[in-house]
């Protein structure tokens, strides 16, 4: 067979291709960069606007096969990623708020205890690890955990009326418990609360960021309003262990950002398993894959799952977080988790409303 | 996910706030409906800004938006050139108001 196709005809073919990461097809996504046909031949371009997709060969042989239907014997499929700094998606929706910073990620949960503050500080550990500008805003300002977990070894100052948030691990923090004597609650009602998030945002001095992760309390209260009414999120993380009772309640978190249009970039099981230290044994104390089977059944995406390791505890207590140590697989787990949640930050960024004002 | 706009074009043609949405629908909202249609609480839904020649006053200048700006995820606020600016906007609501004969004719449907 020797018919010449048009690009048009290669064009309407690979309208059928999905990506395997993100479910939508590649033409929509605006992957297709370019078609050459030729005698015989089809060259195709895909440009990717991850650093890393876990489905890019797989992609390539998609394309390909569906291409090879039309009759080309000769397919050429090349796949382009951009340069790593390019990686963080470009945003849309900005807030004047914060307007230097690129996404904002809220780290949510239903419940309490499920181990939020830890997986927000190694996510952003292992952002900042991928080559991207990273901040950790704190906003459980009863219980803020993320300056000991990260270290504190710093204190934020006061420069230009603003505040100046301290780096620890090359991350800018910004927490409640830089303002509290250390045994001191916070007892506040509602627009107190607004009020602190608004400053979070307003009065630090964040400058250019890739990704601000936000680290909420549990629960649909208060703090999770403010922060979505007050600025163009990005998207929501979810963290759940694998349990029923954990996965209920995270399912409200769910409801709450689905009735304020924000995405849910994907669900975190954390304390997945439990690996005996003394004899390797896996043990499911919660449970096992609750979370993964939950967010296929309810169609969010699945980030990976983090195992109950005694080092995380330790690692967290000691204010050095586990996604620090490049060779731990605790660390590879955090990675696997970024590089899945830096996919759907590209997506979700699709769908942010551009207002044009001219 | 639900359906949100693509694009919002606050002066759009022919006086109107225009929105492309996610699923391809346009609307395109003449400035005097929308504000007739603000949801805040002074104006409560009612039409309280005069319809143009009813209040002839001298100086006024033609009503129209000096910007937007979105509200989280899910509405838009919409900065009047007389200084309103309480109405938050849900884009269930403008979608709900779409103005153009195909959604006029499903909303007349609806007993």
């Amino acid at each position: 067979m020797s018919k010449k196709v048009s690009p048009q005809e290669v064009l309407e073919a690979l309208k059928h291709v999905e990506d395997p990461a993100l479910h939508r097809d590649i033409v929509s996504l605006g992957y297709v960069k370019d078609i050459e046909v030729g005698f015989e031949r089809v060259a195709v371009v895909i440009q990717l606007k991850t650093t890393s997709s876990p489905g890019q060969s797989e992609l390539a042989q998609r394309v390909r096969k569906a291409v090879e239907a039309l009759g080309v014997p000769n397919v050429e499929v090349e796949i382009a990623t951009p340069a790593p700094a390019a990686a963080a998606p470009a945003p849309r929706g900005q807030s004047n708020l914060i307007p230097q910073v690129k996404n904002t990620i809220a780290v949510a949960s239903g419940k309490g205890g499920v181990g939020k503050s830890t997986v927000a500080a190694n996510l952003a550990v292992a952002l900042h690890r991928q080559g991207a500008k990273v901040g950790l805003m704190d906003t459980d300002v009863y219980g803020p955990s993320v300056p000991s977990l990260m270290g504190a070894k710093h204190e934020p100052t006061v420069v230009e009326g603003k505040l100046e948030p301290p780096v620890e691990w090359g991350i800018k923090i910004m927490s409640m418990a830089y303002f509290l004597p250390q045994d001191d609650a916070v007892i506040w009602r509602g627009p107190m609360l607004h009020k602190t998030i608004q400053q979070f945002l307003g009065d630090v001095r964040w400058g250019e960021l890739d990704y601000l992760v936000m680290d909420l309390p549990p629960g649909t209260g208060d703090i999770q309003l403010s922060l979505s009414q007050t600025i163009p999120l990005t998207g929501a993380v979810i963290v759940s262990t694998p349990q029923d009772l954990a996965l209920a309640v995270a399912w409200k978190a769910i409801a709450m950002f689905k009735k304020l249009n924000i995405p849910i970039l994907g669900i975190v099981e954390n304390m997945s398993y439990y690996v005996c230290p003394h004899c390797g044994e896996r043990d499911d104390i919660f449970g096992h894959g609750g979370a993964r089977e939950a967010a296929a059944r309810l169609g969010y995406p699945f980030l990976g799952e983090i195992p109950l390791d005694p080092a995380i505890r330790v690692q967290s207590d000691g204010g050095r977080p586990v996604a620090l140590d490049e060779n731990s697989s605790l660390a590879h787990r955090y990675e696997a988790v970024a590089k899945a949640l830096v996919d759907q930050v590209g997506l979700a960024n699709e769908q942010v409303p551009q207002i044009i004002t001219e | 996910m639900a359906v949100v706009p693509k694009t919002v074009k606050v002066h759009g043609e022919g006086n109107t706030l225009s929105i492309e949405w996610s699923d391809s629908h346009r609307s395109a909202y003449p400035y005097q409906y929308l504000r007739g249609r603000c949801p805040c609480a002074t104006c409560g839904g009612s039409s309280p800004s005069p319809e143009p020649g009813q209040l002839p006053m001298l100086g006024v200048k033609p009503l129209q938006p000096d910007r937007a700006e979105l509200v989280g995820r899910y509405a838009l606020q919409i900065f009047w050139n007389d200084g309103h600016s309480t109405g938050i906007y849900t884009f269930d609501y403008l979608r709900e108001l779409c103005p153009c004969a195909d959604c006029e004719a499903a909303r007349d449907k609806i007993p």
